[in-house]
């Protein structure tokens, strides 16, 4: 098992930056543009590890502690979905409910970390990432309850393998409307449009990345880093409801999970090119919304009977 | 063992009386207080973990007949998990409170002392009472002693107040209880509760039982609506009784409730949803009323409303499982509910604890005008930081154990099902899921706002930390905490023991493995990312020899001139959470924006409504109110009137009897 873990946290810290590569050159192709290399992404994390740091005299020990633990969490979180023809390393019966909450860990601490440096720009984003993200969890937990009544289990990665593929013939718009409502909060998650926009850079409009304003050098490059992992990971899990690829062989298995992989980043690159962000005081609808077409899912798999 | 036990019962009577005789002499009668606390509490413990340990029960009868009861006292699980509970909290919440009240010379600290031995005992009695008598007493000796301790601070007119409205609180509630035991008491034609559990109560009697249990015993644990009296009551009283008040006297009605179901067993399946529906509601409205507040302590008293709520969802998909003949489902949910019994005890009382820490430093609670005390209160600080994790059920600390276990119940829930409870379970996972949410949010609000950042209204540099004697106690609780957190084998164990009680089952010890090795996984998994992190911090810190580190003020944005003041606070941080359920809460700001391009002074307040307080209770306080003024008609506060009354009654009945 150590082995397995092992290569888990490899594949994911290697590949995951290019997911954000790819997002780049979309949206660098959309606007006419050739864009930064598809590595860039790479070069930005390479560049971050060789700064120093620069610390607020205000901030304590916390503000060093939250992006270590936010890597650490992240990496640990891909531990519980299968990547590929990789089968999962870590699977226990109510895994779910840690990974879920794993996330809250490192949210958490992101927060008091934000509130640690005493800028009124910081705690506004950590007030945003609060409010939205309690939403987001809501949502999360009724697609897992959704998924989890389709295959009568309670473990994540045995909930995406083949359970998944026998609902897919009956449930198909279930799971289409999971998936939808799944991708909503993948997009709050990890702070993409419509939702945040990594891009810009006026404070009183961001929320995820103002958080991350005081921080610098290697704190910044593990923020970073695991920002790309949890999109890896979450869109990891995305890939697996939605694309029934688990009974093919484990090489098949690979290509199919790589080529969701990639038309995921390719569909958020598109979405992001396509829409503006909303306005804030929108995005609970929008996460309204999410939860409305989980909920449909739901009533669907109780009228019909598992 | 029961030797244990009654000893510890008599040793912290006699203590009480002496004590008192001792009140002269407050040192004396201080040395009285910690001794036979720590004694009496360690005996308590030994008798419940052996009880726990072994799975044997132990009985107690006094050959001394009240009128309508006997002193009969037995330990069996559901009791000495209860008691272990009690003597963890109340030990260490004791010795903090010898600390920080020793130097307040102006009280007489013996009569609080001896006070708050009494509400140790009552609370241990009310646990292990077998007889429905005794444990009224208990439990009105608890309400009496604990309202004296509430009012300690009886020069502040918000302290009587608060004392005055629990009072009348809990009073209502044991009228209801008295009812019900006694309708219990006619069935089963004896008032002691193994004679109760033999007896077999048709389901509607059941109902009725159930109702009357749910108000008598629901006031006192505080679900919404009937929680009015906890808000006001938790932060009047000194911050070790506010821990003992939220961590083990509410529980209380929990105790109640199984002791309930222990004896009455078969329920109809609409009480099992009444408890889900209570839980969510609880459990939401809580924490939502929580991130509505500014003051620290009355904040945590909303959080234990939430906890409360939590507990209650484990005790109703328990009570679902029970009636739906689902073994695993009712042991876990049961299990769940007591193990979170447990730590919200543990947990809360750190939390009480270092909140009074702050308050006993900075003279004020309230969260916006603190901030920065990190680095002026380490200790306080790091130990509130550990019972902010703890009481969002994250991972590495307790209150994800208990949390966990009741998630589980409720997808066994899903799983197992017919179509009602499937989805009432779906709506507590969603509930609990938001739950988790909120209080994140909450507890990143008030531990941020308190200890991070820079003082916002208060003076910081002339502050000390407080004596070790309130440090040592709340060590004690943190490293608790993190002991279920890593360790949960035991506590869990223990649990699944006295949920076997309540369900009236036998567990095998291949049940309880399938239970709790999922556990032991999770700790496996929380052992690999602490080896991540200590990865981690090794890469950083090897790193940052070669490179520069740099201090420098916080980034203003390219605004030049920042304030203390200008920091986020707390209100703000809450704000949008508010306003995405102002209707639910009634959550209102007032005051005006600055107009012009030189604007005048303004101000502007926010406020969060409790709607039960405001639209449900105080009109029908109001409506008893007019109603008592015009029945003023017949007071005159003249002695020999009254005794004319009485016997003009008496007449009365005398007549109806002869007729």
């Amino acid at each position: 098992m150590g082995i397995q873990i092992l290569l888990h946290i490899g594949i994911v810290m290697i590949l995951s930056p290019l997911l954000l590569g790819i997002i780049g050159k979309t949206k660098a192709f959309f606007a006419g543009r050739w864009g930064p290399p598809l590595l860039q992404p790479y070069y930005d994390i390479g560049k971050l590890f060789q700064k120093g740091n620069v610390y607020s005299i205000t901030t304590t020990w916390i503000f060093q502690a939250a992006p270590i633990v936010c890597l650490a969490v992240v990496l640990v979180s891909s531990f519980f979905i299968p990547l590929g023809g990789l089968k999962a390393p870590i699977q226990f019966w109510g895994d779910i409910i840690l990974f879920a909450y794993l996330y809250g860990l490192a949210r958490f601490l992101m927060m008091i970390a934000a509130l640690d440096t005493g800028s009124s720009f910081e705690g506004m984003g950590a007030s945003r990432e609060a409010a939205f993200s309690c939403l987001a969890e809501v949502v999360l937990f009724l697609d897992f309850i959704i998924l989890a009544l389709l295959s009568k289990k309670f473990v994540l990665s045995e909930i995406i393998e083949g359970n998944i593929l026998s609902s897919w013939p009956l449930f198909g718009p279930v799971l289409l409307l999971v998936g939808a409502s799944y991708f909503l909060v993948l997009l709050v998650e990890n702070a993409r449009i419509p939702i945040d926009d990594p891009a810009i850079h006026l404070e009183l409009t961001m929320i995820h990345e103002v958080m991350a304003l005081d921080h610098s050098g290697w704190d910044l490059a593990y923020i970073y880093y695991g920002g790309a992992i949890k999109l890896f990971v979450l869109g990891g899990l995305f890939v697996n409801i939605l694309i029934p690829y688990h009974s093919l062989s484990s090489v098949m298995q690979t290509v199919m999970f790589s080529g969701g992989m990639i038309m995921l980043a390719l569909t958020i690159g598109i979405v992001e090119s396509c829409m503006a962000r909303l306005r804030l005081n929108r995005i609970p609808l929008l996460l309204i919304s999410a939860f409305v077409l989980a909920l449909v899912g739901g009533i669907v798999v109780l009228v019909k009977g598992v | 063992m029961t030797d244990y036990f009654l000893s510890s019962l008599v040793l912290l009577s006699i203590s009480a009386v002496l004590i008192v005789l001792t009140s002269r002499f407050q040192k004396i009668s201080g040395g009285i207080f910690l001794f036979s606390l720590g004694t009496g509490c360690v005996l308590g413990l030994i008798s419940a973990v052996s009880v726990l340990v072994h799975r044997v029960p132990i009985d107690y009868r006094l050959d001394f007949r009240m009128p309508i009861g006997e002193f009969y006292v037995g330990v069996d699980l559901l009791s000495a998990f209860f008691l272990l509970t009690i003597v963890m909290l109340s030990l260490f919440a004791g010795i903090y409170g010898y600390g920080y009240l020793k130097d307040d010379e102006k009280k007489n600290l013996s009569v609080h002392y001896a006070l708050y031995l009494v509400l140790l005992i009552s609370l241990m009695l009310v646990v292990t009472a077998k007889n429905a008598v005794l444990f009224l007493v208990a439990w009105e000796t608890m309400a009496i002693s604990s309202y004296f301790l509430i009012t300690f601070d009886d020069e502040k007119e918000a302290v009587r107040k608060a004392g005055y409205l629990y009072l009348i609180a809990t009073h209502t509630g044991t009228f209801c209880l008295w009812v019900m035991f006694l309708l219990m008491g006619q069935q089963a034609g004896s008032m002691n509760f193994d004679q109760m559990t033999l007896a077999s109560f048709p389901l509607p009697l059941a109902g009725v039982l159930f109702i009357l249990g749910i108000i008598g015993f629901g006031v006192k644990a505080g679900f919404i609506p009937f929680h009015i009296w906890l808000p006001h009551a938790h932060p009047a009283a000194p911050s070790h009784v506010s821990a003992v008040l939220s961590g083990v006297m509410i529980k209380m009605g929990i105790y109640g409730l199984m002791r309930l179901i222990l004896i009455v067993k078969n329920f109809p399946e609409w009480c099992a949803m009444v408890l889900l529906m209570i839980g969510m509601i609880s459990g939401v409205g809580g924490v939502l009323y929580a991130l509505g507040q500014h003051e620290i302590k009355k904040l945590l008293a909303y959080h234990s409303i939430e906890n409360i709520g939590i507990i209650t969802l484990g005790l109703g998909i328990g009570l679902w499982g029970q009636i739906d003949h689902n073994e695993a489902v009712a042991l876990i949910g049961y299990a769940g509910a007591l193990l979170h019994v447990f730590n919200h005890a543990i947990f809360k009382g750190l939390l009480f604890l270092s909140a009074g820490s702050v308050i006993r430093s900075t003279h004020t609670g309230e969260i916006d005008h603190l901030g920065g005390l990190l680095k002026k209160l380490p200790w306080a600080g790091h130990l509130f930081l550990i019972g902010s994790l703890s009481i969002c059920g994250l991972p590495l600390f307790n209150g994800f154990i208990s949390e966990w276990l009741v998630f589980r119940a409720l997808f066994d829930g899903v799983f197992h099902f017919e179509t009602n409870a499937l989805v009432f379970s779906s709506l507590a996972i969603i509930s609990l899921a938001l739950i988790g949410g909120l209080a994140t949010a909450c507890f990143a609000k008030a531990f941020g706002a308190i200890f991070l950042g820079n003082s916002r209204s208060i003076d910081n540099t002339h502050l000390e930390e407080n004596s070790s004697l309130m440090r040592a106690p709340m060590l004690v609780l943190g490293g608790l905490c993190l002991w279920v957190g890593f360790f949960p084998s035991t506590m869990v164990s223990f649990a699944l023991g006295a949920a076997s009680t309540i369900a009236s089952l036998k567990i095998s010890p291949m049940a309880e493995e399938a239970i709790i090795s999922p556990l032991l996984t999770v700790v496996w998994v929380l052992m690999i990312l602490v080896t991540i992190i200590t990865v981690l911090v090794l890469f950083k810190r090897i790193a940052m020899k070669f490179l520069p580190i740099e201090k420098a003020p916080t980034w203003g944005c390219g605004y030049s001139m920042p304030t203390n003041r200008m920091q986020y606070t707390a209100s703000s941080f809450a704000e949008p959470i508010l306003r995405i359920f102002r209707n639910v809460l009634g959550f209102n700001v007032t005051g005006n924006k600055p107009q012009g391009y030189f604007p005048k002074e303004e101000a502007i307040s926010s406020h969060v409504i409790d709607a039960s307080e405001d639209f449900i209770f105080r009109p029908i306080f109001q409506f008893i109110k007019s109603l008592s003024a015009k029945l003023k008609i017949i007071q005159f506060g003249v002695t020999q009137l009254y005794l004319l009354y009485i016997f003009i009654f008496l007449l009365i009945l005398l007549i109806w009897k002869m007729v």
